[in-house]
């Protein structure tokens, strides 16, 4: 099954200041070193995103809020991808276009308490 | 037999031959051979002392000609002939038999069949000093003046290098106007500096030179002479003007390859080359538009017409990655925002280049990995252009990108000159660029001796790789015409004009064109040209009536060199 790339998920990431997983060589590292596990995959996580498979991205929500942003992988990226910047990046990406959360810091905390009154 | 004198030197080279030739055998079997004077073993044949034994046997024992066994003419032929000049005796009264090379090494199994071996060799080199004849090197005045062929950034680099060096210049350009593909072009890897004032500077500092002349709308269409002393004849605007010079740099450069109808989607609209989107991006300034609407996204297709076992061309272009990955880096500038594919086999950004590859990461192209087998499709889709392609770093899925524009990285070509390939009968290699003597050891210098080759002619080339080459080519012909003459090997082919019909087999298996008719007395008959003549030997056997003969090789010695091998007991 094809997967048709999403040109504007792509120009989204492409503009964003904080997202820098291009450098990427998709070496692994991040991966093997996850102490979560298999869960998260960075590697894989980036590529889908810059290549611009929005749905797969989506779908991986839940690895992308458990991440523990230790930083582990980001320590020994061979790329200096920002890796926690960038799953930072993909949370608010997430929090906007899926639970209509707004990207404004001072209005999102209200909304966050407003989640968990 | 008749009446030479002739001295024998047998080499151990220190063991390698002797570990396997019994030499001391050797010298015992031909020693009593007639014309042999004198013959000796010796450690090291190449030895200051043994060269001046030889040279006191020449003397003393009035020798007439020399045989020494030892390792190959490439390695001591020089030597030894300087040994015999140093005597006081015609350096081509000198024979080498290559007793380690052709012996020794080969037969390091078989020691006693070496030896025998080594006998025949030895003997049939006595045979061919027999009939050494003394010879003269043919020597030529050289003109101080090249003509570079074809003014793009290597052919103008030459000039001037030349024209520094105090040598006079013309320059023959087929074209209008000077410069090649570097004066067309905006801002260039690595550097960001412009193309077309790369070559502008290059311009105006020729034109400030008294001894540069360009010549454009020119094509070289005639060239008689040899090495050193060429006529060259060059058609201006339809004119024809004759320069005589005494070498010919040929810097014609290369062509981009053209994609047919259909390839990757050639011919379809927002489908275009790597040329035409360096245009694009060189030209204006603000966000990049094709036929009048923004470009938001390209995918980049590789490779194009390169590397490729079925059709186009098996090499590597060299320059493309590098070159699509700058563009790139300028139209991402230009159009922030700008969703780049790359689509690629593998990413040859070698050297410094790598630079480039990193920016473009960090600057946000996504690269897409694909191979030969499964290259991308693209496909006319919803008005626009649907490219689908195989990511081998996404487990193989299938991606589609509907990008805006589709541009295909294509490769460099030979460029054709049938022309030019007629007058001046330089090789071309197997990818049809022109060919070199030796890509490390005499990189810049083809079989035609006095014609040059630099830049992108010769194979694919950045510009800094194709001015480099320039400056060797300029160095070389430098080096040749400063000492003011030439020396020509004598060991080449001559006719008997007595015995020559003129039937024409000669000069048809000739390659290197040395061959004429001349009259001779109410006849003609076939003449051999000294300058141009390489002594290759291709004419000799094609002859039906025996009436060519090759000067160190003569019949005569071949012949009497084999039955000297044919009686062999040890
Ligand atoms: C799209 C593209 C982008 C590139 N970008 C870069 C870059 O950013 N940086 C870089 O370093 N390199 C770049 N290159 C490579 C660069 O163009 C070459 O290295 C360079 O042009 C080689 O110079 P040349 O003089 O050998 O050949 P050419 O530029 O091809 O010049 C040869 C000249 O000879 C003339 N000629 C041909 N035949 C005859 C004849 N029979 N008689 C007389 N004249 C003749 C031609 O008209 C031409 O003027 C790029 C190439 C391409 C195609
Ligand atoms: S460690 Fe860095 S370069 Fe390697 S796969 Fe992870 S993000 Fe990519
Ligand atoms: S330089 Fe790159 S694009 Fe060009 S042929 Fe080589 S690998 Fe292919
Ligand atoms: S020896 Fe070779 S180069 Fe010389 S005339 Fe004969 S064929 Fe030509």
């Amino acid at each position: 099954m094809a997967s048709k790339v999403d040109l504007e998920f792509a120009r989204e990431v492409a503009t964003s200041e904080e997202f820098n997983a291009w450098a990427c060589m998709n070496c692994g590292v991040c991966t093997a070193v996850c102490p979560l596990g298999i869960a998260l995959m960075p590697r894989k996580l980036f590529r889908h995103t810059v290549l611009g498979l929005k749905d797969e991205v989506l779908e991986q929500r839940d690895a992308i809020f458990q991440c523990l942003l230790c930083r582990l992988c980001q320590e020994n990226c061979t790329a200096d991808v920002h890796i926690a910047e960038n799953v930072r990046f993909l949370r608010s990406y997430i929090d906007r276009e899926v639970f209509g959360l707004d990207a404004d810091p001072a209005e999102r905390k209200d909304q966050y308490a407003l989640a968990h009154r | 037999m008749n009446d030479r004198r002739l001295g024998v030197y047998i080499c151990y080279c220190g063991g390698n031959i002797s570990d396997y030739v019994d030499c001391e055998q050797v010298r015992e079997a031909v020693a009593g051979e007639p014309n042999v004077e004198v013959a000796k073993t010796t450690m090291f044949a190449c030895s200051d002392a043994t060269q001046q034994e030889i040279i006191d046997d020449i003397q003393g024992l009035d020798l007439d000609g020399i045989v020494v066994a030892s390792c190959s003419p490439t390695l001591h032929l020089m030597t030894f002939r300087g040994v015999a000049e140093r005597a006081g005796l015609n350096p081509y009264q000198y024979v080498q038999v290559n007793l380690r090379e052709q012996c020794s090494w080969a037969h390091t199994d078989l020691p006693a069949l070496a030896s025998e071996k080594a006998v025949a060799m030895v003997r049939a080199g006595i045979a061919k000093a027999r009939y050494t004849e003394p010879l003269q090197k043919t020597r030529i005045e050289t003109v101080p003046r090249v003509l570079v062929v074809g003014a793009g950034i290597t052919g103008l680099r030459a000039a001037l290098a030349l024209s520094d060096l105090g040598i006079s210049v013309y320059v023959a350009e087929q074209q209008e106007r000077a410069g090649g593909w570097v004066g067309g072009f905006g801002s260039m890897y690595p550097h960001d500096g412009q193309g077309r004032e790369l070559i502008g500077s290059l311009l105006t500092e020729i034109e400030r030179r008294d001894n540069i002349t360009i010549y454009t709308s020119a094509e070289l269409v005639e060239k008689s002479g040899n090495v050193g002393d060429f006529s060259t004849t060059l058609e201006v605007s339809g004119e024809r003007i004759t320069l005589n010079v005494g070498a010919i740099i040929v810097a014609t450069g290369f062509d981009v390859y053209q994609p047919e109808a259909g390839e990757y989607g050639h011919g379809s609209a927002d489908v275009i080359t790597l040329p035409e989107f360096k245009q694009l991006v060189d030209e204006g300034e603000g966000p990049l538009e094709y036929r009048g609407k923004p470009v938001r996204s390209v995918a980049y297709v590789y490779c194009v017409g390169a590397r490729c076992q079925s059709n186009g061309n098996g090499y590597c272009s060299r320059y493309c990655c590098n070159a699509a990955m700058h563009a790139a880096l300028v139209a991402g500038r230009r159009s922030p925002g700008l969703v780049q594919y790359h689509l690629y086999r593998d990413i040859r950004t070698y050297g410094k280049f790598e630079k480039l590859f990193e920016q473009a990461r960090r600057e946000g192209s996504v690269f897409i990995k694909f191979t030969e087998q499964d290259p991308p499709r693209v496909e006319r889709y919803n008005g626009g252009n649907r490219v689908t392609v195989k990511d081998v770093l996404t487990e193989n899925r299938e991606l589609e990108l509907d990008t805006d524009l589709v541009v295909l990285i294509t490769a460099m070509e030979p460029r054709i000159n049938p022309t030019l390939s007629e007058v001046l009968k330089i090789p071309v290699g197997l990818d049809g660029f022109f060919k070199e003597i030796h890509p490390k050891l005499r990189p810049v210098e083809t079989v035609i001796d006095g014609v040059f080759i630099a830049g992108a002619a010769q194979a694919p080339r950045n510009s800094a790789e194709s001015a480099a080459s320039a400056l060797s080519a300029a160095a070389k012909s430098a080096a040749l015409l400063k000492r003011g003459f030439v020396e020509l090997e004598p060991l080449i082919a001559t006719v008997d004009p007595d015995v020559c019909t003129w039937c024409d087999d000669c000069s048809t298996a000739c390659p290197y064109e040395a061959i004429e008719r001349t009259p001779y007395g109410d006849r003609e008959v076939a003449i051999i040209s000294e300058a141009v003549c390489k002594g290759c030997g291709a004419c000799a056997p094609v002859c039906r009536v025996g009436a060519i003969d090759l000067r160190g090789s003569t019949d005569r010695q071949i012949k009497a060199m084999i039955d000297a091998m044919e009686v062999v007991h040890v």
